[in-house]
């Protein structure tokens, strides 16, 4: 009986839930991700709940189902359409899994995304050993490094439409050289979403998380004020500097509740140069509502 | 007597894991106590990523661990009681936080994935540096016992706590402790704008044995924290080993609460202030203790 109480201790425990948030229903999501009863975890490999909120569009469904196959087992896919409380039944549902209830089987095949390129002397392409792209996997090669001129290995990757870190839908496809960022392209935008999703509490409360403040980042979600200290100065001045105000000053905006700028740059060209977290607090230093907004307009043109 | 120093050793860190859990579920105000948050990812499973190094990705949680432990040996838990008697315990504890930088690093480096090997290093370039103040501190503690042992830098403080003589001391090895259990403003490892840094691509049990690790370190690198600037066993009335315990204690929840209420900085402007603010500082700590030694 070691197993039952084990798994009613787990039960007690918030339910650890991977959202994955589909266009229009970000501020909801995080609304019930403030819940005591719900753990939002930053990686699918820390869920046990796969919350799928909104109605993922067509272009974003392989993904998902690749996210979906990376919740360990047994793992549970949760839809949500934005009304209603979720959460007795997203408790009951870890209740299940915490007991090792049944589980769901991969949607997508355990098989490389391409095929072995089969170039060059070892067959992957590149140059020797280094780069080239085998089964679609780009390897690091060395490239010329845009800080400091030590020659170090850039590597490619796309990232989103679920990482937590960025607004949903948004699909950027960095190279980097260390945790420098050399080139950064969109190659989707962010699902568009109401006004709600811009408002100053949550905008503020998303950068707040990232500089490792999640109880405050929590406590002005919800309204109340900030107690961190050096909350603002942590973040460099200068950063992200867009029609005369930087990441610092949208934040301080934010947190004395204006709302957001009207306009932000294109990530492109703001985003190359910066270091992987100053670029995730660049990004979060603009509303959803302004990053779909100059994402599509850059598609359009 | 050994053995009664190992059991006292086990039960601290047990017994400290615990009341480090639910000092975390405390300050942060969510989550869950230690217990049911253990078994929450005991009932998991994990995934395996594509070509992952299965040896060094046991070993690391593996190493932390022991590195907490063999830290937690020279920590007398009554007066001349630890249980390594070393007349260079200072030089024991100094090697287990270096060496807990490699563990940090193995467990970023092994699941052959990109949020973690980029939180490794991040960590590595901050860490590192960390250690000098570190070793100043300790020195600086050590020179008005004339000792490098714990037991005789506890004996040194009979009259007036090391916090007292040498204020400096204790702030700096906060932020030490900081970076040697990945808290805060010192977490550049297992961030949130990595999605969880080296521990991205892990659940279950293997997450489970990290935690602990984790919550073991932040035992003892208190516990050493409270032996060189506490007076550890040293007190009235009570027996020597529940003074460290409630002194232990009491560092835990100040490295836990300056955890979650300091801002974390990007790491080159971090790294910036550690070598031009944190190290001169020590530095200058160490000039004053060594002065007032002579």
């Amino acid at each position: 009986m070691a197993v039952n109480w084990l798994a009613r201790l787990a039960a007690a425990a918030p339910a650890p839930v991977f959202t994955c948030i589909g266009p229009g229903i970000q501020a909801a999501v995080e609304r019930l991700c403030l819940s005591p009863a719900l753990d939002r975890v930053a990686t699918p490999r820390a869920a046990a709940i796969l919350l799928v909120a909104g109605e993922i569009p067509d272009h974003a469904q392989e993904a998902l189902d690749r996210v979906h196959d990376q919740v360990p087992h047994p793992r549970q896919t949760f839809r949500w359409d934005g009304t209603g409380d979720p959460e007795p039944a997203l408790r009951d549902l870890w209740r299940d899994l915490a007991a090792g209830g049944d589980t769901e089987t991969d949607r997508r095949p355990d098989a490389p995304p391409n095929d072995w390129c089969g170039v060059g002397p070892h067959g992957q392409g590149g140059k020797g050993m280094m780069g080239g792209t085998p089964y679609g996997r780009p390897m690091a090669m060395t490239a010329d490094d845009p800080r400091d001129g030590l020659a170090l290995d850039a590597y490619t990757a796309r990232l989103g439409p679920f990482v937590p870190m960025l607004p949903p839908g948004l699909v950027l496809e960095v190279t980097l050289q260390g945790d420098v960022i050399v080139s950064a392209e969109v190659r989707a935008a962010p699902f568009a979403q109401p006004d709600d999703a811009s408002a100053p509490d949550f905008c503020a409360a998303r950068m707040l998380r990232l500089v490792g403040l999640p109880r405050d980042a929590d406590r002005v979600a919800r309204g109340a004020r900030l107690r961190a200290i050096t909350a603002l100065r942590a973040i460099p001045e200068g950063l992200g500097r867009h029609d005369g105000q930087d990441a610092r000053g949208r934040l301080a905006g934010w947190l004395a509740g204006e709302r957001g700028p009207e306009a932000a740059p294109a990530l492109a060209t703001l985003l190359p140069g910066l270091e992987w977290s100053e670029a995730m607090l660049v990004i979060n230093s603009f509303s959803p509502a302004t990053l779909a907004h100059v994402a599509i307009s850059k598609e359009d043109a | 007597m050994i053995l009664l120093l190992a059991l006292a050793l086990v039960v601290t860190l047990l017994g400290g894991v615990l009341v480090g859990g639910w000092l975390d579920r405390v300050v942060a105000g969510r989550g869950a106590g230690p217990l049911r948050a253990a078994a929450a990812l005991a009932v998991r499973g994990s995934v395996r990523t594509e070509a992952p190094d299965d040896l060094l990705q046991r070993l690391a949680p593996i190493l932390y661990l022991a590195l907490a432990a063999v830290g937690l040996s020279v920590v007398p838990f009554a007066p001349g009681a630890a249980l390594v008697e070393s007349p260079v315990g200072i030089v024991i504890w100094g090697s287990c936080e270096a060496l807990t930088i490699i563990a940090v690093f193995l467990h970023g480096w092994s699941p052959n994935a990109p949020f973690p090997l980029i939180g490794a290093y991040r960590y590595v370039a901050i860490a590192l540096p960390v250690m000098l103040p570190s070793m100043f501190v300790l020195i600086a503690a050590a020179l008005p016992a004339e000792s490098l042992s714990l037991s005789a830098i506890v004996e040194s403080q009979r009259d007036i706590w090391n916090v007292v003589r040498q204020p400096l001391g204790l702030p700096l090895f906060v932020m030490v402790g900081l970076t040697l259990t990945l808290r805060g403003p010192m977490d550049y490892a297992d961030a949130a704008d990595m999605a969880g840094g080296t521990s991205a691509e892990e659940g279950g049990g293997a997450r489970l044995a990290w935690e602990i690790a984790r919550l073991a370190m932040l035992v003892s690198v208190s516990a050493v924290a409270a032996a060189v600037f506490l007076g550890g066993p040293l007190g009235p009335v009570l027996p020597g080993p529940v003074w460290l315990w409630f002194k232990t204690a009491a560092v835990m929840a100040l490295i836990v609460l300056a955890g979650t209420s300091v801002t974390r900085t990007t790491p080159s402007r971090m790294l910036g202030l550690i070598w031009t603010i944190v190290l001169p500082l020590s530095f200058l700590h160490l000039g004053i203790a060594g002065v007032l030694a002579l």
